[in-house]
Order: C-alpha cells, then structure tokens, then sequence
C-alpha cells in the first residue's frame, strides 16, 4: 500500500511537470514551428532540407525511408541490433538446452484437446485456410519491403509479416510443423545474415574510400547513372538485411515464448 | 582507413557479434578468438583515436557523408573528453573477456556463443554512446546497451538474476524512455538532434532557452540518466542486478554501464545544454550537489552494512556516482570539479574492474561469496588479493593509485567552487571505504583458515583442515586480468599529470569551440 501511494505521487510529478510544458509547445500541425522551419532567426531546419532535396538527393520519393535508411541510416543499424539483442537475449534467458528428453511436464500435450470429431473440422478449415493464406501473406510482405520506397513499409513492416506467415503456420497446425521449415538454426543463421546485409552494405564504401553509410560511393560496383540511384539501391539492400532480421527474431520470439524456450509442445 | 577509426571502433564488435551468430553456434572454440580479436581491433582504434585527437584537436566524422547543411546527417566526434573513456571502455572489456575463458555462462556452457554476442554488442553500445554526437542516437545505443545488460544478467543460472534483471529492465526501461522524452522535447522546440546545434541555438537565443519546453527537456533528459546511472534514490536496481549477475557478465557491467551513462549527463552537460548556461543557474548546481551528497552518504552507509562481497561492492558504485555527479555540478570557476569527473569516470572504471575481477576470482575459485568466507585468501591466492588490495586502496584514496587524484582534483574543485558539504561528504566517504577494506584485509589477512565452519560453500579441496592452506592461485585467465587491472589502477594514478591535462585542453576546446558556434 505505501509504495502504490510513492508510485502514485510519482506518477503525479511527472505528469504535472510534462502538463507544464505542454503550455510551451508550438500548435499542433503548424508549418512554421521549429520542427518544422527551423528556430526563428536561424538556420532552417534538418526536416526542411530534407522536404525539398530528399528526392533529388537519394531518387526515393518516400522520405521516410529515405531519413530512416539513408540520413539516419546510422540510427536503423543500431535498431536492427536492438532487434537482434532482444532475440538473442530471449534465447539466452529461455531457451532449455539441457534435458531435452526429460518430459516436460507443466505441459499437457495440445493436441490431446483437439482430438474430438469437431476439433478435426476445426483443424482442417483452420489448417486448409492457413495454407493458402500464408503464401499470399509472404508476397504481400515482399511487395511491403520491396516497395517501401513509394509508400509506408519496408524492411520493418515487411519482415514482421513474414515472421507472422510463420507464426501462423505454427498457430494453425502445430510448432513443429513451422520449425521443420525454419529450424533453430536457420533463423538465428538469417538474423545474422540481416545484419550482416545492413552492416555490409553500410560497411562497403569505406572500401571505395567514403564514409560509413555513404551508399553513394557503391555507384560504380551497382553500375547505376548516378549517386542518387546507387543510393536508392543501397537503402533496398538494407531495407532487405532489416527484414531478414525482424523476421527471424519474431518468429525466434513466439517459439521459445509460447513453449517456455523448449521449443517442444507448446501451441 | 585511419580515417575512420571513430566508427571501427564500434564496428569491429558488432562485426564479431555477426560472425559469432553466422559460425559460433555449431563450434564454439571459434567464440574467444573473435571476442578477443574484435577487442584487441577496438582498442587499437580508440588508442589511434586518442592520438590523433592529441595531435589533431577534435575530430569529427559524418555518417553517410552528410556535412552539409550541418545536421542533416550523424555526427560522430570524439574529442579530449571521450577518447580516453574509448579506451578505458576497451581495456576493461578485453579484460572482462578473458576473464571469461571457459565459464562464459556459467551453467549453460551451451549458451557461450549467445554469451558473447550479447557481450560484443554490449561494447558496440558503449562505444557508440560514448563517441556520438547526436542527441537521438544516444538513445538508440543506450537501448543496445540496456537490452545487453538484461540478457547479461539474467544468463545466469540462478532464479534470483533473473528477478533482479527484470527490476533493471522496469527501471532502465523507465530511464530510457524519460531520456527519449527530453530530447523529443528538445526536437518539438529546436528542430535539431545534433548536439552542437541544440547548443548553438540555445547560446544564441536566450528566451528561448529559458522556456518551460526546455526546462523540462533538462530535467527528463537529467532525471532519465541518473536512473541509468543509479543515482541515489533511483539506485535500486543496481546491487542486485550486478551482484546476481555471472562474474563474467558483473566484470563488464558494473565498471563500464554507470560510468558510461556519467558521461551522457557530463556531455549533454558540456555540449548541448553549455556549462555557462549551468553555471548562470548556480541553485540547480546547489540542489544537485545536496543531492550527490545524500547519495555518498547513503551508499557508504549501505555499504558497511552489506554481509557479501560483491554486494559491498555495488554499494560503493552508488557512492561512487555521487562522487562524479556532484564533482559536475560543483560549478567552480576553473572547472576542476568537471575535470576530476572525467578523470574519475576512468579512474572508477579501472578500479572497479580491477576489484569485480577479483571478486568473481574469490567467489570462482575460492566459493567466497561473505565476507567471511575470504578468511586466509591472501595465503591461498596471494597474487590476486593483491591485486584486490590494489583496487581497494584506491577505492580508499590511497596514493599512488588513481583514486587518490580524482578525490584530490574533486576537493580541490569543491573548495574553490565553497562546497564544504561536499568535502565534508567526500572525505567521510574516503573514511568509510577505508573501514570496509581494512574490515576485509583484517579477514583476508589475519582471519581463520577455511577450515569446516563454512563448508556449504566449497566443495572443491578443502581437505586438510588443520593444515596450513596451500597456495592455488586461480587460473592464469583470471589472475592475468586482474593484475593487469591493478597495475593500470597504479599506472593511471602516477601519470595523472597527462591525463589530466589532456582532458582539461578539451574540457576547455570544447567550452570555446560550442560556444562560437559552427
């Protein structure tokens, strides 16, 4: 009870001390606030520059993604590895190597329940639904990566849905069936393989002599006119390194979380 | 290449991360070499980095090539004031990885590979938070970092790292996202993520840097780092989280984790919010001083209350974080309690390094988890309790170690800035310590032979009780990191002079170069 009543006071502070500076803040979708324009009397803003020369610098007409994969490119490597952390962290503190043949036992066995004439109905209109949903799942995740230049998507968007393709497949029949087509080993093998994409593509131009990042430099090795479309491709190759890496880590996710890391039984 | 040694620096772990997560699974004897090798890479570039920035001034590297206009891209830029924690950031971690030889997860041998990834991204994020010059990225590296620290701690085997991993991630989480708010605030009302920006905006536009936006900005971004850094009364994670934690994980975290988020608040300190605009507002310094000197007096009191060893050790870190977040609000005219801050971020590092390397050696090898059980450590493992000696006397503030000059450069600030409260602080602490590690010594020193009073603990090879204890230093992976952390706590105090200066011609570039703006 005494420390519901310090949370609460805390709680309160905190809030009070954000409601006092929302006072402050510039009108809510106002084209001249500082985010905006810039400080008044200064120099104009990063978002401004961004705006009018994004499509002449980079060729992509989304600039978010331009921001996020080129800009800030810097930033999105670390948040893939934020993903990559959280899976390995998970895999760290969950995973049951040890015992593997001991029988489980917290678990009663799932598919004991669903062993009734209405439970094999359910699975097979569940199960036949799944089957060709899950194909058009993965092409529209494709379509979402490969087309984060023109609208929302990417690498993020698109590799959560193709990690939740996977979780369907275990949902609808069973874990065991997702992990004989993407095994423990494959999927910590691909997040790697993102990361390694991202970092890779980001690491070459200081091969050529340029900074980290600076996609521009990969004009000669991509063959395109100009820096500005080797630098659309090189935020396509890491836009496709982030969506390996979430897709693996959120299928790695769902099958220790949901089989307390024994990857057995389970959903 | 030598071009681009702010970002090697970091690259070179997370390029072993991946390799590890490409080759490490199936056959782990491929971990410790590229641990090893990645760190030797990373602590090559920091010392190239240090170099150059002693000849060349600050150095400043553009992300993805974007120098104009300034701001658009990230900034990388080390200067005077985090090369040399670049470098103290390497050293201990090398010496935290091979300390880690053969028992990396302790029960898990099967999880040595997850270990080390863990491990090698911990150091990217440390790395990264120490050389950006970019408001948000900080925040995307203390998410690395925070993220490596739970798995870290709750590798281990025991059910208690975990409950404590989850206590840090509530109040980490916590942190972060206070961080994340001020510097969303700084954006709604700046438009500029990069720190020299904020700052040069902030210089030149005086009502607007003393809006209630701004204000508030400080105070989240302030608030939000010192419960990362386990400022006294958001500290309540710490002791369980590193004393639970494997010896491996404890031997990186607890040196380098808190330091780190120290140099977050002296940055944002020096180059976002500017130290004359600090020092015009001589009440804040004042009320955070106050602070700092709760927090000294109730982390040496919690200390000499502590029965384990590595939970002693903990409390000392919360004493120890008073120190340098005082030492950076003291507000002196010639900056001497700021450059004993820095100088106490690496001194801190190593000797807490030192003392939790060889704590994890005592507890390994000699199943010392009390302060009991160290009794006759000194004639069983002489070599390594000397080297815990070593980090003791400079926790104590014994000359010549390193502890003795940071006390000395933070005194000598509080005087000059009229703090006595802080001397006074200071001082009690410096005696406190000194009653904890003679406590120990006396022990260590004088105490009974391990004989069966306490054999819950060892089950290794105390046969002979009433004999004389024989010797058995522990194995050369520990005993060399933990010398090596020793006599760098020696070689740091001796050559403070340097040091010393070096940081203050960067405390002080820095101060001029912010403040004429681009």
């Amino acid at each position: 009870m005494k420390a519901k009543i310090f949370a609460s006071i805390a709680v309160a502070i905190t809030g009070a001390v954000l409601l006092y500076a929302v006072t402050d803040f510039p009108n809510f979708g106002d084209p001249r606030s500082p985010a905006n324009a810039g400080v008044e009397g200064g120099s104009p803003s990063a978002s401004l520059y961004y705006i009018e020369n994004t499509y002449r610098d980079t060729k992509v007409p989304n600039l978010v993604t331009a921001i996020l994969a080129d800009y800030r490119g810097y930033d999105t490597l670390f948040e893939t590895v934020v993903i990559f952390t959280a899976g390995m962290a998970i895999f760290a503190i969950l995973r049951v190597l040890r015992n593997e043949n001991a029988p489980s036992a917290p678990s009663p066995d799932p598919e004991a329940s669903n062993r009734t004439i209405d439970g094999d109905h359910h699975r097979i209109i569940v199960g036949i639904t799944c089957r060709i949903a899950v194909p058009l799942v993965q092409i529209f995740a494709l379509y979402v990566v490969a087309h984060g230049h023109h609208s929302p998507g990417g690498g993020f968007q698109g590799g959560v849905m193709l990690g939740a393709s996977f979780i369907l497949i275990a949902l609808s029949g069973s874990l065991r069936d997702a992990l004989a087509r993407f095994s423990e080993a494959s999927y910590i093998r691909l997040a790697s393989i993102g990361i390694l994409i991202y970092a890779g593509v980001a690491f070459l131009p200081l091969v050529f002599g340029r900074n980290f990042v600076d996609y521009g430099a990969l004009k000669g090795l991509l063959g395109t006119d100009g820096e500005e479309m080797a630098r659309s491709h090189g935020i396509f190759g890491v836009e496709l390194g982030v969506a390996f890496t979430v897709m693996s880590i959120m299928f790695a996710i769902f099958a220790n979380l949901s089989t307390r890391g024994r990857l057995k039984g389970g959903l | 290449m030598s071009d681009h040694l702010p970002v090697l620096v970091l690259l070179a772990p997370l390029f072993g991360a991946i390799t590890l997560g490409l080759f490490g699974m199936k056959d782990h004897r491929v971990c410790l070499p590229v641990v090893l090798s990645a760190l030797v890479v990373s602590l090559c570039c920091a010392i190239g980095i240090v170099l150059k920035v002693h000849s060349g001034g600050t150095l400043d590297y553009f992300v993805a090539g974007w120098k104009e206009p300034f701001g658009i891209g990230i900034l990388l830029r080390a200067d005077a004031i985090n090369s040399p924690i670049l470098v103290v950031i390497a050293t201990v971690a090398l010496l935290a990885a091979v300390f880690t030889v053969r028992h990396a997860g302790e029960r898990d041998s099967e999880k040595t590979p997850h270990f080390y990834i863990l491990f090698l991204l911990l150091c990217v994020g440390l790395f990264g938070i120490t050389i950006t010059g970019d408001a948000f990225n900080v925040f995307v590296l203390i998410e690395v970092t925070a993220l490596t620290s739970y798995g870290l701690i709750a590798i281990g085997s025991s059910k208690r790292c975990k409950v404590a991993a989850f206590h840090y991630l509530v109040m980490g989480t916590v942190g972060a996202s206070f961080y994340l708010i001020g510097v969303g605030y700084l954006y709604l009302k700046l438009g500029s993520l990069n720190m020299q920006d904020i700052h040069t905006i902030l210089a030149s536009n005086e009502t607007l840097a003393d809006s209630r936006a701004i204000r508030t900005a400080f105070v989240f971004i302030l608030v939000g780092i010192w419960t990362k850094m386990a400022f006294f009364p958001l500290h309540g994670w710490l002791p369980n989280a590193y004393s639970y934690s494997p010896s491996g994980s404890a031997a990186i975290l607890a040196p380098l984790v808190t330091k780190v988020s120290v140099y977050v608040m002296v940055r944002m300190m020096v180059s976002v919010f500017g130290l004359d605009r600090l020092e015009a507002n001589v009440e804040w310094g004042h009320f955070v001083v106050w602070l700092a000197v709760i927090a000294i007096v109730a982390g040496s009191t919690m200390a000499l209350a502590q029965r384990e060893i590595k939970k002693m050790l903990c409390c000392l870190i919360i004493a120890e974080v008073g120190y340098m977040v005082g030492g950076a609000w003291l507000g002196d005219p010639q900056r001497w309690g700021l450059t004993g801050t820095v100088y106490h971020i690496l001194a801190d590092a190593l000797m807490t390094s030192c003392l939790f390397l060889a704590a994890g050696a005592f507890a390994k090898w000699h199943g010392a988890i009390k302060l009991e059980d160290l009794s006759g450590i000194f004639c069983k493992m002489p070599l390594a309790s000397a080297g815990f000696v070593v980090g003791g006397l400079a926790i104590i503030g014994v000359p010549p170690t390193c502890g003795f000059y940071s006390k000395f450069y933070l005194i000598r600030g509080a005087i000059e800035a009229g703090q006595w409260v802080y001397v006074a602080a200071l001082l009690a602490s410096s005696l406190v310590n000194a009653v904890l590690f003679f406590r120990i010594f006396e022990i260590a020193y004088f105490g009974k032979n391990p004989v069966e009073s306490h054999g819950h603990g060892d089950d290794h090879g105390h046969g002979h009780d009433s004999e004389p204890v024989v010797r058995r230093e522990p194995p050369l992976q520990a005993l060399v990191p933990v010398l090596v952390a020793a006599a760098l706590v020696i070689l740091l105090g001796l050559f403070n002079g340097p040091v010393v200066e070096f940081i203050r011609t960067g405390l002080i570039e820095t101060a001029a170069v912010v403040s004429t703006g681009r």
